[in-house]
């Protein structure tokens, strides 16, 4: 395929587009979901923050749960992944120097997604409809947020959108699989690129933990909603949404991570601190990502307190690596800006390009990603936990992660992406750094403000948190002052992806220019040849992920199913207990608590 | 100019969480900002930056680090 | 590996950090034993609550000394009950369990927050100390109009709280010249013996009478009228113990043809 750079016209040019122009044109369309999904998303959640604070109501409460579900679910699983399967792509193309084995399978998987997705998009909009349709047997409807915990029953093609969905991300994975496979038959002795590393590292935890929903839709979820099983174990479904749901966060998360150690300290004027560390990290990633999911399940009934003190322990050694991070790219970022000429103890500062969107914005989430580890933190303490969990607390919290750390850094990183995909220039550099500034200001008030309420009580996922029988007491402030700074942020937040999208079409419908700079990402100061070759072993490192999983898994998991049946309460034949005796599994648990 | 524009303006959003967790933090201490007083905070802040950024440095009449990028 | 100094104290610093969390955590759990939700309150069918002999009559229950139980059914959008009452320096344990999708049962504003599974059954224990009064939400989605599930939780004062219970069985009416008997049932809900006087006001009488009514038991008062002391017409009665009251009316009226003895006929 395209592995020469093309010689024609572009002949001084050498972006992404014309090294790779086949591969550019999925990735562009993949960008192009992400945005859409984005658009729509942010709209919604502008109609959330109004609705909830009671400043403008114009949807009927019932219909608020229709609009969450699609915030839910296009932010956190179309915008985040249909963006990282783009980037996974171009980091794979770029750093082997190599296009994809053949680019009609990078299509067929994009499209399958891209099929999921309106599944999905059907089966929830359908919810405003004042009779949705019958199909299938059924109405179609999907009011059951992102979570879909059962026994909340959506129409059967949402789960197979969701299938159709994962599925296509897998293959994703498979065709970067083959592309590395065949760049090591070229180059037996090479190292892993760093960007591939990466990407090889975070498709195999995507593979261990989307195994539990797979399960939990294919088995429990998609049979039910037909008609074929006549029940299910809410708590079993649940535990394997977690199984897969804490490590989609770090999925989704990790597009942003390679971002900031692969091109922020580029674009700081430097290097990467270190290549070996920056290995160790997404092997860590690998190794714990999965066996934590029961941290989201610290107050759920029906399992023992020993596995969640288990996934408590992972949660916290999975600060780790987000830990080495904060400190390979603040370092990479002085040594950068002191090659820009920085001076002093903090003076370095000053010399870094502040006036570049691309890193200003990744900078900001960076740095809103570090508040978000405060608040994580309480997250993950088992009985501090018991004060936030469920309350709006939460989200403010994952509006920093994912809403802010990866949703900024995506859109800083397209501002380089798509004039490397298009050869077009950007449409205009200051209204996209007014852009991530405003994100970062109207998240620092939304998310202020949600945090202090969850301190109060409020909850999340709730249309009118205006109660009849008591009022909320907040330590600090008023209600009524606190729900202004989430509508006011809302509104930020809106104008910001607004200037993002019109900054987007406008490069997309703009001219070709000649000065798109060479796709290149950082070097590093220590490189590949300074870490210990064991770290490229990713089936020594996925052998014990697996090992990991099972050690937290299996215990919980055998329990429930003891306790509540493989299929709920209406199927008896199919208990555990017919074929393990329970002492068995009693005292094991024993051994464990 | 001390610092490049594009510094000022990222420092000038900067100072938004700043005062919006200062008022936070304050209130924890019985401390109660109103709104007015925070946008004060605020305005002084900014003002008090802008006059540091553009002061001359040391003397100095040159100005300071210049942003390429 | 090529490690820079500066790394290595870093990631000494973040180990530290991490072993110290929890070592805090593994502290709280264990040393002031915080509560925690796990599996010790044990499964249930859904479709067989009202079967169970826990939820089939949820509400507030007296074990001994200042703990209690109390048993709440969450179902799309209520919880049963929904106005819960306890004293202050007690010990709750709070048993809750789910008739159709998930639900939480949170009390506002404290860590008593929990996940309400169908087919499981929550349990925490909570201290109460001082006297309050909460809100109870839910905060899971459970349906289109989630938002509406709420609760109350009141801490009364130890001395305003008792599990007296007090219902009246009377006739409406009774013929002059017959006798008719208004008996009070006293049920006491706390596990320790309850010593007090039922009175019974009628006309311009007042009746009173001690009772002991034992420990987790119920006792009956049962006062006889002489409709001849009343006289013709309404009277109104009132029934009182502690702070309870019931009242009602008996009308004594003429025997006319009809002769339906069915008065007094106080056989509870
Ligand atoms: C315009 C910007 C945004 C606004 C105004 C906004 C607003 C909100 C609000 C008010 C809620 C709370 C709903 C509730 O608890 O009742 C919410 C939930 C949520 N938001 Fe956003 N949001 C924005 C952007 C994002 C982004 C960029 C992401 C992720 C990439 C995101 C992911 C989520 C998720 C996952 C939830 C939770 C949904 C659930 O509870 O089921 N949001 N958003
Ligand atoms: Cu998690
Ligand atoms: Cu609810």
């Amino acid at each position: 395929m395209a592995t020469s750079p093309p010689t024609e016209v572009t002949a001084m040019r050498n972006a992404y587009v014309d090294q790779f122009p086949d591969e550019a044109r999925v990735i562009k369309a993949a960008f192009w979901s992400s945005f859409i999904a984005l658009a729509i998303g942010g709209t919604l959640g502008l109609v959330q923050a109004l609705h909830r604070t009671d400043v403008f109501r114009f949807i009927q409460s019932p219909d608020y749960y229709t609009v969450l579900t699609a915030h839910g679910v296009l932010l956190a699983i179309t915008f985040t992944i249909f963006f990282l399967v783009g980037t996974f792509t171009w980091a794979v193309t770029t750093s082997l120097d190599r296009g994809v084995v053949d680019v009609r399978f990078t299509w067929a998987w994009y499209i399958m997604m891209v099929i999921g997705t309106v599944l999905v998009a059907i089966a929830i909009f359908s919810g405003f409809l004042e009779s949705a349709p019958s199909v299938l047997g059924s109405e179609l409807n999907a009011d059951v947020l992102f979570t879909f915990y059962a026994p909340l029953e959506a129409h059967p093609i949402f789960y197979i959108g969701l299938v159709l969905f994962v599925v296509g991300s897998w293959l994703a994975g498979v065709d970067w699989f083959r592309t590395w496979l065949a760049w090591r038959s070229e180059n037996p002795d090479e190292r892993i690129p760093l960007p591939t590393f990466m990407v090889l590292t975070t498709t195999l935890f995507w593979y261990i933990c989307t195994f539990g929903v797979a399960l939990s839709i294919l088995v429990f979820l998609l049979p039910w909603s037909l008609g074929i099983t006549e029940s299910v174990n809410p708590l079993l479904t649940r535990t394997l949404f977690w199984y897969f749901g804490h490590a989609v966060v770090y999925f989704w998360l990790m597009p942003a991570y390679m971002m900031w150690y692969i091109m922020l300290p580029k674009f700081s004027g430097g290097k990467l601190f270190s290549d070996p560390l920056a290995r160790v990290v997404f092997v860590l990633f690998l190794l714990l990502s999965t066996p934590l999911g029961i941290h989201h399940q610290y107050l759920d009934p029906g399992i023992a307190e020993g596995y969640k003190f288990i996934a408590m322990t992972n949660t916290m050694f999975l600060l780790l690596p987000s830990l080495l991070t904060a400190f390979t790219v603040v370092a990479s970022m002085e040594h950068g800006a002191r090659q820009r000429g920085g001076e002093g103890y903090l003076g370095w500062l000053k010399a870094l390009p502040w006036r570049n969107p691309i890193f200003t914005g990744m900078a900001l989430a960076g740095l809103m990603f570090a508040a978000a580890g405060f608040s994580g933190m309480i997250n993950a303490g088992m009985n501090i936990n018991y004060l936030v969990h469920n309350t709006w607390w939460v989200v403010g919290h994952f509006h920093l992660t994912v809403g802010t750390a990866v949703a900024l850094t995506f859109m800083a990183a397209s501002y380089w992406f798509i004039p490397q995909l298009t050869g077009k220039e950007l449409w205009n550099r200051s209204v996209a750094l007014g852009q991530v500034l405003l994100w970062f200001i109207g998240m620092t008030f939304m998310s202020n403000a949600m945090h202090r309420s969850g301190l109060f009580g409020m909850p999340r996922r709730t249309a009118e948190p205006q109660y009849q029988g008591f009022d909320f007491e907040p330590a600090v402030g008023t209600v009524g002052e606190i729900n202004m700074q989430v509508a006011l942020g809302g509104v930020i937040l809106t104008l910001s992806l607004a200037l993002f999208l019109l900054n987007m079409i406008m490069t997309s419908i703009g001219d070709d220019s000649e000065s798109i700079p060479d796709n290149t990402y950082a070097g590093t100061l220590s490189g590949a040849e300074d870490s210990p070759r064991i770290l490229d072993n990713l089936k020594l490192w996925t052998a014990i992920a697996v090992v990991l999983v099972i050690i937290a898994y299996t215990l919980p998991l055998a329990s429930i199913i003891d306790a509540g049946g493989l299929f709920g309460p209406g199927i008896e034949g199919v208990r555990l207990s017919t074929w393990v005796d329970p002492a068995v599994i009693e005292s094991l648990g024993e051994v464990i608590r | 100019m001390r610092i490049s524009k594009g510094a000022l303006l990222v420092v000038v959003a900067l100072l938004v969480p700043f005062v919006v967790e200062f008022r936070t933090a304050l209130s924890w201490f019985g401390i109660k900002l109103t709104i007015l007083e925070s946008l004060a905070l605020a305005g002084v802040l900014v003002i008090g930056l802008l006059l540091w950024a553009v002061w001359p440095e040391n003397g100095n009449g040159g100005t300071g680090t210049a942003d390429s990028s | 590996m090529n490690i820079h100094t500066y790394e290595k104290v870093w990631l000494v610093a973040a180990m530290v950090l991490i072993v110290g969390f929890i070592a805090t955590i593994t502290y709280g759990a264990v040393g002031p034993g915080i509560a925690m939700i796990d599996d010790e309150g044990g499964d249930i069918n859904p479709d067989e609550i009202n079967d169970d002999e826990r939820f089939a009559e949820p509400g507030v229950e007296h074990v001994g000394g200042n703990e209690y139980e109390v048993a709440v059914v969450a179902q799309a959008w209520s919880y049963t009950p929904s106005q819960i009452e306890v004293p202050a320096n007690s010990e709750v344990t709070f048993y809750v369990t789910s008739r159709d999708v998930t639900h939480s049962f949170s009390v506002v504003g404290t860590n008593v927050n929990t996940m309400v599974i169908p087919g499981q059954v929550s349990e925490m224990t909570v201290k109460f100390d001082e006297p309050g009064e909460y809100g109870i939400l839910c905060n899971e989605y459970c349906g289109e109009y989630h938002h509406t599930m709420e609760g109350k939780l009141n801490v009364v004062p130890e001395d305003e709280f008792d599990m007296t219970e007090l219902s009246v069985e009377a006739d409406d009416e009774v013929e002059s010249g017959n006798e008719t008997t208004i008996t009070a049932n006293v049920e006491n809900g706390m596990q320790e013996d309850l010593e007090t006087t039922v009175s019974l006001e009628i006309g311009d009488e007042t009746r009173e009478e001690a009772v002991t009514v034992p420990g987790d038991g119920s006792e009956e008062v049962a006062f006889t009228v002489d409709s001849a002391d009343l006289g013709e017409g309404d009277h109104d009665w009132t029934v009182t113990v502690d702070d309870y009251e019931e009242s009602g009316t008996l009308s004594v009226v003429t025997p006319d043809g009809n002769e339906s003895a069915d008065g007094g006929d106080g056989d509870a």
